[in-house]
């Protein structure tokens, strides 16, 4: 029998064991015949005989079995190698788009107020003189529309110059207390390297009664907000001068890209602006009927943000749906 | 508004005060600084005086001179044609290393021996003041021969160009800068004395009159001038270099370095412009012109107050008579007549807009103390003057109020404090409470609010402690929000599709709007000031700039274009809607081993599927669209349930090769038209589902839509949906196309047996049959 234990160790294939598998255990198979012998053994020979031929038949069945599941694993082992691949020319390349930078930066934005508990509030791009100027301390002859180029149509409406409009037209339906922004687009009559006739804002007011929303209140959320949007940053305030806020202040963070020891970005100052702001100023009240009350306004470049959050260097590509820089982002 | 350090410190004490620490200041009391310039003349460049100058003997434009650099005397050969004996001068030595980068060797010119270079203001780092070399005079301070030039206060200065607001009008001079920076150190403005002798002088009312034809708010304060020698100091010339500004005349230099230094508004006259023919007498009249500006009159005009002076009344010789005028109109008269009616305005409209130093007899002191000083002129005694009658303006608040606004309690002396040194009197202050007189040169402060700011800028924002305010809670989800989060998600959807979002101006061509058959708005609200031709009107749609973006994006080399913008159109009565827009151009995707890098190309099934990925599910119908960008047979109006919300097409071949394009598919979107509600989920039933297709042979002019209606209205309530897989057209089918269509039956009661599911596809076959004629293939 122990040529037919080397046998099933020498098999080298699933197909040969069958074989072998036959020769043994066969209806004309060695064992069958071995049996067969037993019919002229005597009673105690065949007593041994049957205990032995018992023994290899169950050694030689579990041999088999064996030998069948290396065989198995040996040949899955080699199909599988006959597969391989080179994973490497597999580049990882997303088919996806992507959201706009500029939008996405407003997505950011909106997130961190409307966590702070703000609603957000939307209005006309079209607007008329008096929620775009005159009720935000703007008069007529007043110099500081020169700030604002505006688009004008022949209707005397205008393109609103900021969002502060939705700000008038929402106190103006609203009751006090408000805690607002106003996100969108806005227009002014500049282009060049760093202006396009359009870019969005993203404006903030909040009202309250008189007496308790003072300058210490802006200086925290903004200085809780600029960390949040560029991280680890020092905010500075400068005092300035917008007509419908008073007392007012620019904002300025430490330059993100050179850590403020000055750089081409900041003009080797170490800072970058990045927001305007101020207490609301009275004669804004006035305008929309608003008494006893206090509050705070601010307002931000969106397309700022997004230049300088994912340093892109021109604004104007910004605006010509253009993949190579589009890409970048998916 | 520029200032230089020696500048302000001639109205200002700065000893001690370094000028990042002056910067640092500037900034933090409001006065942004937009440039800051050093000015530093590199060593071995020293003072020097020509002793001696002769022509050389073998080059005309040269000179020989012997050059006192205090400790020798040397040799130096000098090209300039201003350079003569007994000039001071500045002198770079054998060794200097000039700004640009040249280094002073001894040479030979032309046989000469020449040690060193007289110097201009150019080759040692400053704007050139005048033709050749520097003519050094006292007003440069004190300096031995020899000692190096950079040591100096006036060559050594720092330049700091200030970003004004426009409501800080007194801030437009040297001393009004000085005046905030006197509040912001606590430090006070130096005493400027004038010498104001009027002895032996001849009255100025022998000479002048002045009358006026209404009270028009205005102040004027004029003097007379017998004008002999001027002669410009070199810090002058220097400084007016410095600003940025030249004048013709050296009178009107004067005028201008006066101006700039107190603020003043300051003009010369031609005396004789104002005299009548044989007559001495020189008569100025005040009165309006046609659009009712101020004006200095004689027979004709001379100026318009604050505005623009006439060339012919300038003085244009150097010897004779000249009267000066110090005048001052309030801003908000001016800014408002020429938001009125715009005229022609000049330099001085800046400032008087901006409000201009109205304390007239600074200005005009100053200005002839300067003229006194640096010519042989004889001044006239005395003045001609008009004064309207104005009364400051009194501001009330409390410390309360301060606080309050502030966030923070701020100290009752250090307010006096800020509020004196600013030049506002305090005076009738008691208790908690301050009365403010506000002195007239601030006529940007009006109330409270204004003094608060004078406050929070000089104590400075950074001082002021932040604080988190204290709100009630309140549901801040409402209609904007909700818009606001649902085009977000369409934004995200479409991303995730493959597309890329862009973002174009709500401005476009009407040209292009008007050949394509779009919307442009109506003549009468149409844009009056567009920026450039090619953004003149409001887009109506968004596909134009999707177009145009593509086509920009296959310029550079793309073959698969991908984009969407969600935003603003307006039609032709100017009202705003929300539109999204898709648009797919060339290959379905970029070349890769999975498609042998031969992707297919985009095709109108594959972008109907990316679209549903985007807005979900939706019906197309048979659609031709008003304008002219759609393939006449491959245009789709977009259903969701019964209502169209948008059109799908393929673009005009035309089209396409007008923009460069390869095949180009698009769809625009209602985008408030989009569902945004929760979704209600039916009941799934819990038996098999039965699947079956069946052929059939329909014209191929029919549409599927007729099909589909027949199978809509005769399916049985197992039918749960049914579409089409397979259209296939050849020869043997003639006019016709088999279509495959897949049917999906499910019951809520039991798994549907055999019989079941052929019954109901008995009956709608047998309606195909007798409504449309169609049968099995």
């Amino acid at each position: 029998m122990k040529e037919w234990y080397d046998a099933i160790q020498n098999a080298q294939s699933v197909e040969k064991l069958e074989e072998i598998r036959v020769s043994v255990f066969g209806k004309k198979g060695v064992l069958a015949l071995e049996f067969a012998k037993m019919k002229t053994a005597t009673d105690e020979e065949k007593a041994q005989i049957a205990k032995d031929l018992n023994t290899h038949k169950s050694a030689l069945t579990n041999e088999l079995m064996q030998r069948k599941i290396t065989l198995q694993t040996l040949e899955l082992q080699e199909a599988m190698r006959a597969s391989a691949i080179d994973v490497s020319l597999f580049s990882s390349k997303s088919q996806s788009g992507a959201l706009h930078p500029v939008m996405e930066t407003m997505d950011k934005i909106i997130e961190y107020f409307t966590a702070m508990n703000f609603d957000i509030k939307t209005g006309p791009m079209v607007e008329n003189d008096f929620y775009n100027f005159e009720a935000l301390n703007l008069p007529k002859y007043h110099p500081a529309r020169d700030m604002q180029d505006t688009f004008y149509f022949k209707d005397e409406m205008l393109l609103r110059t900021h969002t502060s409009p939705v700000q008038i037209r929402t106190m103006m339906s609203t009751k006090p207390p408000i805690r607002m922004i106003a996100p969108g687009a806005v227009f002014r009559r500049d282009y060049d390297i760093t202006h396009t006739p359009m870019f969005h804002q993203v404006e903030g007011l909040l009202v309250d009664e008189e007496g308790i929303v003072s300058f210490a209140n802006l200086k925290f959320i903004l200085e809780n907000f600029l960390k949040y949007m560029f991280g680890d940053v020092e905010v500075r305030f400068r005092p300035s001068f917008f007509p419908f806020t008073e007392p007012s202040a620019e904002v300025d963070i430490s330059c993100i890209f050179c850590k403020g020891c000055g750089c081409r970005v900041c003009s080797k100052t170490g800072w970058l602006e990045v927001l305007g702001c101020g207490i609301v100023d009275p004669n804004v009240f006035k305008a929309v009927g608003y008494k006893n009350v206090s509050g705070y306004a601010f307002g931000l470049g969106v397309e700022r943000f997004a230049m300088l959050i994912h340093q892109i260097g021109d604004l104007r590509s910004l605006f010509e749906g253009d993949i190579k820089l589009l890409e970048q982002f998916q | 508004m520029i200032v230089t350090r020696s500048w302000l410190n001639e109205w200002i004490d700065l000893k001690g005060i370094t000028t990042d620490n002056l910067v640092k200041t500037l900034n933090s009391i409001g006065l942004e600084v937009d440039r800051v310039h050093h000015y530093k003349v590199p060593e071995k460049i020293v003072f020097g005086r020509v002793l001696e100058c002769e022509k050389h003997p073998d080059a005309d434009k040269l000179n020989i001179c012997k050059v006192d650099i205090g400790s020798s005397t040397r040799q130096i050969v000098c090209g300039a044609s201003n350079v003569r004996a007994g000039l001071n001068v500045v002198v770079a030595t054998i060794g200097a290393e000039m700004p640009n980068g040249l280094i002073i060797k001894p040479v030979v010119l032309r046989g000469i021996d020449s040690e060193g270079m007289i110097c201009s203001a150019g080759e040692i780092g400053f704007e050139n003041i005048q033709d050749g070399i520097m003519e050094l005079d006292e007003s440069i301070g004190g300096y031995t021969l020899g000692q190096e030039v950079s040591e100096n206060n006036i060559f050594g200065d720092d330049l700091i160009e200030i970003e004004l607001t426009a409501n800080r009008g007194d801030c437009l001079s040297i001393r009004g800068i000085a005046r905030d920076l006197s509040a912001a150190y606590d430090r006070p403005l130096k005493e400027v004395t004038f010498n104001e002798n009027e002895d032996r002088r001849i009255g100025i009312g022998r000479i002048l009159s002045l009358s006026h034809e209404k009270d028009l708010n205005i102040n004027l304060r004029y003097k007379a001038v017998d004008l002999k020698n001027l002669i410009i100091p070199f810090v002058i010339k220097l400084r007016l270099s410095q600003i940025e500004e030249k004048r013709d005349t050296d009178i009107e230099s004067i005028m201008l370095y006066a101006t700039h230094s107190s603020g003043v508004i300051l003009k010369a006259y031609n005396y004789g412009f104002f005299c009548a023919k044989n007559d001495t007498m020189a008569k100025i009249v005040l009165s309006e012109d046609k659009h009712g500006y101020a004006c200095i009159m004689s027979k004709e005009k001379a100026s318009t107050i604050g505005i623009i002076q006439e060339d012919a009344s300038k003085v244009t010789y150097v010897e004779g008579t000249v009267l000066i005028e110090a005048s001052y109109i309030p801003p908000d008269i001016i800014s408002k007549k020429m938001a009125i009616s715009k005229i022609p305005s000049g330099p001085l409209y800046y400032r008087t807009s901006r409000g201009s130093e109205p304390e007239l007899n600074l200005g005009l002191s100053f200005c002839l103390d300067l003229i006194e000083s640096n010519s042989n002129s004889a001044i006239f005694g005395g003045n001609i003057e008009l004064c309207d009658s104005y009364e400051n303006k009194i501001v009330s608040v409390s410390k309360q109020e301060i606080d309050e606004i502030i966030g923070a309690s701020i100290d009752k002396v250090k307010i006096n404090k800020i509020l004196k040194n600013l030049g506002f009197n305090t005076a009738k202050s008691h208790a908690d409470h301050f009365v403010i007189s506000v002195p007239r040169f601030r006529h940007d402060i009006i109330n409270k609010q204004d003094i608060i700011e004078e406050i929070v800028r000089l104590v400075g924002i950074d001082n002021i402690p932040s604080k988190p305010f204290m709100f009630k809670e309140e549901n801040k989800l409402k209609d904007d929000y909700f818009e606001y989060k649902k085009r977000r998600t369409y934004r995200h959807r479409a991303a995730q599709s493959g597309f890329f979002e862009s973002v174009h101006f709500v401005f476009d061509e009407k040209k292009v709007l008007q050949k394509y058959g779009f919307d442009t708005l109506n003549e009468e609200l149409e844009l009056l000031n567009p920026i450039v031709n090619t953004l003149d009107t409001l887009r109506s749609t968004l596909m134009t700039g999707l177009l145009k973006a593509a086509s920009g994006n296959v310029n550079n080399g793309y073959s698969s274009v991908k984009l969407f913008e969600v935003g603003s159109v307006f039609n032709a009565s100017r009202e705003e809607s929300l539109k999204m827009a898709m648009l797919f151009c060339g290959n379905k995707e970029s070349e890769s081993l999975s498609n042998s890098g031969k992707p297919q190309k985009i095709d109108f099934a594959f972008f109907t599927q990316k679209i549903a990925d985007i807005i979900g599910e939706f019906e197309l119908r048979t659609h031709t669209t008003k304008h002219s960008l759609s393939h006449p047979f491959q245009c789709a109006e977009i259903l969701i349930g019964d209502e169209a919300v948008g059109e799908l097409f393929r673009v005009h071949p035309s089209v396409q090769d007008s923009y460069n394009l390869d095949i180009t598919i698009m769809c625009e979107i209602d985008f408030t038209k989009l569902p945004d509600s929760l979704k209600v989920a039916k009941n799934v039933s819990k038996y098999q589902a039965s699947f079956r297709d069946l052929s059939i042979v329909m014209p191929q002019e029919m549409s599927y839509d007729r099909v589909k209606g027949v199978i809509e209205k005769n399916a049985s309530n197992e039918l749960i949906h049914f579409y089409p897989v397979d259209r296939y057209a050849d020869e043997s089918l003639g006019e016709n196309v088999s279509l495959s269509i897949r049917f999906m039956l499910q019951s809520d009661e039991k798994t549907l047996q055999e019989e079941d599911i052929t019954s109901s596809m008995d009956a709608i076959l047998n309606a195909l049959k007798n409504e449309l004629g169609i049968t099995l293939r």
